[in-house]
């Protein structure tokens, strides 16, 4: 198991005020690691931590395998980035944007470029400077600079930023192509969760500058599962009833009145029979799978309020 | 450079004022400062461009994720601007100084005679001040770097040449040699300090 990027007790403070505390994390090759946090978590420190913008007060990162340093260049040219908002050069069209990102990442294949572009479905853009462009437009060139190069590593904050539906549908299957395909690793973060759970691989959830989980998206819907929901005024017999009569025990009671089964062994429409066999009354009853966003906001709000 | 000429030109055919061009002296001296004024002016401009407004509009983030040495971008960009400067005014000079050697050749209002001696000191003196002056151009630097303001920079550029290149009648503070050299040493450390630690700061 190769890990393309490892950070062992990153730390950096701000005046006094600690920021990214103690984050350990890793993203294996190859894989779609996402990083999930509230606002002001600190995901976009640690990123610039990554591409050597910030210097780390703390804690070491380790990239390729080998130590990141202030001085250490090389391995810039394995990581292709976008950090906030891509800035270019505005007077420049975008194809001199993207040349001139070539030139200096020591890239020389022309046909790059076209691919690049077209893999952002970025059209009719020839001739016209960058600061004509849309947000989305520009969005989708800072992407395309990004993966011009097919660097190794692929650092993206927030890149879904400003696009339409049918944009973010876009990147999202470019996304996919670049890991499968290319083989690309690729850290991305965002805030939209219904994203993250349909590209990423291994979920990593940041909040107040510390890693509070990073698990893999197969786990979280392991212990996410599908469960059957139901609303009863009487709990507890409910619960007597479940445990008793079918041997479920693996049940949550929500509130006062809703009550979760995970152990899907029983089919619902038995449950229902079951339960009202025994003078339960079942107001309303269906199966439901419990969502990424559940378990995110579950996570932050275990003991912290969000920022 | 054409407007220097035809300033100058209008200082030496001004009946009252042909006193005060009557020797080479006096001329290359006119031109020197006015060409030095403009050009330190216009290496804060460039600094503004190259340097100050990289920062501001934050492509500087984008350069830095390059693998190449910071170091080295700030050092090139610094060689930029420094040479511009310097080629600027020496161009600039010989230029407005043939011209006005040509010029002078027809209507002869400097009574002199022009030796090899007269050229020899003015090329060196003109070599000395441009070298003076394109390390001054740097001292903006400084300013502009504290708000990231381009507007900064130029103000700085514009006081310095207030310092250096107001003169009046036939004395500047550019003649005493510790005033140029004092700047140019200024200059030289200020731009010196904005490579010395880039590695190793942050960018915001």
């Amino acid at each position: 198991m190769t890990y393309v990027l490892q950070t062992h007790r990153l730390s950096k403070a701000f005046k006094g005020k600690e920021s990214v505390s103690e984050v350990s994390m890793r993203v294996k090759k190859g894989e779609i690691y996402g990083f999930l946090g509230p606002n002001g978590a600190g995901k976009t420190t640690i990123m610039k931590m990554l591409t050597n913008l910030v210097k780390p007060t703390s804690g070491e990162i380790e990239l390729f395998g080998e130590k990141l340093t202030p001085t250490s260049y090389a391995l810039l040219g394995r990581i292709g980035s976008i950090i906030e908002y891509p800035i270019f050069y505005d007077k420049l069209t975008a194809r001199d944007n993207l040349e001139l990102h070539c030139e200096y990442m020591g890239y020389y294949n022309k046909k790059a470029i076209d691919e690049a572009l077209e893999l952002v479905q970025l059209r009719g853009i020839d001739g016209k400077p960058v600061k004509d462009f849309s947000l989305g437009m520009k969005q989708r060139l800072g992407i395309a600079r990004a993966i011009a190069t097919k660097p190794e590593l692929l650092i993206l904050d927030e890149p879904i930023n400003g696009l339409d539906p049918i944009g973010i549908k876009e990147i999202r299957q470019l996304l996919h192509i670049l890991s499968q395909e290319y083989g690309i690793s690729i850290l991305i973060s965002s805030h939209l969760l219904a994203e993250i759970e349909q590209v990423a691989d291994t979920i990593g959830v940041i909040n107040h500058g510390r890693l509070i989980k990073e698990v893999s998206l197969e786990q979280v819907r392991v212990t996410n599962a599908e469960y059957i929901e139901f609303e009863t005024n009487d709990c507890v017999k409910a619960a007597y009833v479940l445990s008793h009569h079918l041997g479920i025990s693996n049940v949550r009671v929500i509130g006062g009145r809703t009550i979760r089964v995970y152990d899907l062994s029983t089919p619902l429409p038995q449950l229902n029979k079951t339960l009202i066999m025994n003078d339960v009354a079942v107001e309303a009853i269906h199966q439901k799978n419990s969502s990424l966003e559940e378990y995110f906001l579950g996570l932050l709000n275990g003991g912290e309020q969000s920022a | 450079m054409a407007c220097i000429f035809g300033l100058i030109c209008l200082i030496s055919f001004d009946p009252t004022e042909s006193q005060e061009l009557a020797s080479y002296e006096k001329l290359f001296s006119v031109i020197d400062l006015l060409t030095r004024g403009t050009f330190i002016v216009f290496g804060a401009v460039l600094l503004a461009r190259f340097i100050i407004e990289e920062y501001r509009t934050k492509s500087i983030s984008v350069l830095f994720t390059y693998p190449i040495s910071r170091k080295k971008l700030m050092i090139a960009k610094l060689i930029v601007v420094f040479s511009f400067t310097f080629l600027s005014i020496v161009l600039a000079e010989l230029v407005v100084g043939l011209l006005m050697l040509a010029v002078n050749h027809s209507r002869e209002f400097i009574h002199e005679k022009l030796t090899m001696d007269i050229v020899g000191r003015q090329a060196l003196a003109i070599l000395m001040n441009a070298l003076a002056a394109s390390f001054m151009s740097l001292i903006p630097l400084f300013f502009g770097m504290r708000k990231y303001s381009t507007s900064a920079t130029v103000v700085a550029s514009i006081l310095i040449v207030f310092v250096v290149c107001g003169s009046t009648n036939d004395f500047s503070l550019n003649s005493i040699v510790a005033v140029p050299i004092t700047l140019s040493w200024i200059g030289a450390i200020i731009a010196y300090a904005s490579f010395r630690n880039i590695e190793r700061k942050d960018i915001i």
